[in-house]
């Protein structure tokens, strides 16, 4: 949680966003909390409730994108923050758990409206330090 | 001239040329100045136009006006045309927002007898026009009320008291676009919309109260209803969560079409359908009857808008004089008839971030404005101001009937915000003589005045190629974002 594993690169009108992770899984939790990152101080949120994502086998690029549609999706239809993420990986599939609670607007101030998680210039890398990846979300 | 490994060719004092290369199916042209290409360039902007140029099927050009910047797939400030026998269609051409857009209505105040309860009134407006994130609106719709609202769109919120007849005609399109399939539209999407009518949302989207600062053109001042120093209002808003959703769901669907047809573009972001297959009519459908949903939203903020001002001013409807000048979408495809090659064409427009600026004569404007050209609102940064365009006759030999959307934005949201760190945008915007009332200083901060190109320059290149003609330019005196 206090460890920051994901910062915001240049881009003109939406948000470009840089993630690390030692592994796969620790990258796309950092990937969903970096997410909620954006939408609020997740300091503030409580982890009362637990949401499971499951991941299909894809390509890692793929895997990325479908975590973060469901992640998003939990926020416009449930209005759901997240305060952590943890995943495990196993034959391929990926589970990440995620940790919060509904919006409360006496407690959290959302930042901003995320329309979208797009495919544009969506990366993911492993090299000798650990895995990064890059998206870009449409505000 | 080259900019890193784009070949550009400027062509006159507005118009620059990507030429044809590579597996481009037709050359780039961008609408700008020389010295708006040093912003242009600094980002992926010009390497999209000349992506969008490999679309297939489509006819003249790859065009880019002057705000644009970078987008995901398009970018934003791009116009594609398409010929529907050969061609695709490709939400990245429209964008999440679709059929985002911009109202105005005009009022019989002036601005001198309003800004003594200035204050009074921008409070009220924040407090009743729902804005910011997770906003919901008082009017729900569901089940056979959203297949309505989906399927007709203004005629929808005429039925159910809250436009006018002279609402419905003064919107684009009628504010139908009547290719609209409620069941192409998902249960997720229909859930997203269901309380979100007549809300505004954040980020980029506005209500504002402007004050007529300059008429450049007094006829068709005369004929859009405005006069100096007049009070107006501005809204910008969108299709919302719906309007995301659909872009969404057909994005999936659009790039498993890609792979079994083998359609191979440039980037990912350009996913497309060919537009008679029976994916590109569903997608044509579903961004119908979000289209619809967003005519009807901004429909809904502004009878809302009106109904606080004459609370507030307690005045009667006739006192208050509030009435639609015109709305125009600028995140749109639709078919549209314009001369190619000489030959009158039908084709599919995308307009992303851009207007549709039908001249004066063309048969889809309304009576009111024919003589003159359709009404164009270009909003700039919150603190400058904005202008009232009508849309003229290069527009249809050099664009496609489109012209600009807005300034665009210069400066990224990190940068803004970079930028407004350790100062109050609030007190700011009030030197300026502009009150704000915002959700989120967050938002604030990266909708700085700053973090926007000078619209009066973009306006310029629109008027200066024959696109579109000046009508007024509107000041800033309240803003309420979400």
């Amino acid at each position: 949680m206090t460890r920051r594993r994901h910062r915001l690169l240049p881009h003109t009108a939406d948000l470009c966003v840089e993630v690390r992770g030692d592994d796969l899984p620790s990258l796309l939790a950092a990937a969903a909390e970096a997410l909620f990152s954006l939408l609020t101080d997740r300091r503030r949120v409580r982890p009362k409730e637990r949401k499971i994502l499951p991941v299909p086998p894809a390509p890692p690029e793929e895997q990325l994108y479908l975590l973060l549609r469901q992640a998003l999706l939990l926020v416009s239809s449930e209005r759901f923050l997240v305060r952590s993420a943890g995943a495990t990986m196993e034959s391929g599939s990926v589970v990440v758990a995620l940790a919060g609670e509904a919006a409360d607007p006496a407690r959290h101030e959302l930042f901003r409206e995320i329309k979208a998680v797009t495919r544009h210039a969506l990366s993911v890398r492993r090299d000798a330090g650990g895995w990064t990846a890059r998206f870009i979300v449409d505000v | 001239m080259r900019f890193q490994d784009i070949s550009l060719r400027k062509i006159s004092d507005t118009a620059w040329e990507i030429p044809q290369a590579g597996g481009m199916l037709v050359p780039g042209r961008i609408y700008a100045s020389e010295e708006m290409m040093g912003d242009i360039v600094r980002d992926e902007a010009l390497r999209q136009v000349i992506n969008v140029a490999h679309l297939p099927g489509i006819r003249s050009f790859s065009i880019g006006m002057p705000d644009i910047h970078w987008g995901y797939g398009f970018p934003i400030g791009g116009v594609a045309a398409m010929d529907p026998s050969v061609g695709v269609v490709s939400p990245g051409g429209v964008g999440y927002d679709i059929n985002c857009g911009v109202r105005l209505l005009r009022s019989g105040l002036g601005i001198e007898s309003l800004r003594p309860r200035l204050p009074e009134l921008v409070a009220a407006l924040h407090r009743e026009v729902p804005s910011g994130v997770g906003s919901t609106g008082d009017v729900r719709v569901a089940g056979k009320e959203m297949d309505r609202v989906l399927t007709e769109g203004s005629r929808w919120a005429a039925s159910r008291g809250y436009a006018t007849p002279e609402d419905v005609e003064h919107t684009e399109d009628q504010g139908r676009f009547p290719a609209a399939d409620p069941e192409a539209v998902s249960a997720t999407a229909r859930k997203r919309g269901e309380d979100q009518l007549g809300t505004l949302g954040s980020g980029n989207h506005f209500l504002e109260i402007d004050e007529v600062a300059e008429i450049h053109w007094p006829e068709a001042a005369e004929a859009y209803g405005l006069f100096p120093g007049q009070a107006v209002f501005f809204i910008h808003s969108g299709s919302r969560g719906l309007g995301y959703q659909v872009c969404d769901d057909s994005l999936d669907r659009m790039a498993e079409y890609m792979r079994s047809h083998r359609i191979v573009v440039p980037d990912r972001q350009l996913a497309c359908a060919h537009i008679l297959a029976p994916e590109g009519e569903r997608y044509l459908a579903s961004l119908a009857a979000a289209a619809n949903y967003a005519f009807v939203n901004r429909q809904l903020l502004a009878h809302r808008v009106k109904e606080t001002v004459e609370r507030t001013l307690r005045m009667g409807p006739r006192d208050a004089g509030i009435r639609l000048v015109y709305d125009c979408g600028h995140n749109n495809a639709k078919f549209e008839t314009h001369e190619v090659e000489g030959k009158a064409r039908r084709l599919l427009v995308h307009r992303k971030g851009a207007t549709r600026a039908f001249p004066p004569g063309h048969p889809d404007l309304p009576a009111a404005y024919r003589a003159v050209g359709q009404p164009v609102f270009i909003p700039g940064d919150m603190g400058t101001g904005s202008y009232v365009l009508a849309g003229a006759e290069g527009a249809m030999r050099l664009s496609f009937g489109s012209t600009c959307h807005g300034a665009g934005r210069r400066m990224s949201r990190t940068q803004a915000m970079h930028s407004a760190r350790g100062r109050s945008v609030v007190s700011d915007m009030e030197r300026r003589g502009v009150l704000v009332a915002c959700a989120s200083k967050r938002t604030l901060a990266e909708e700085i005045p700053e973090a926007y190109k000078d619209v009066s320059a973009v306006v310029d290149v629109v008027v200066r190629a024959g696109i579109a003609r000046k009508v007024a330019r509107l000041k800033p005196v309240a803003v309420v974002k979400g």
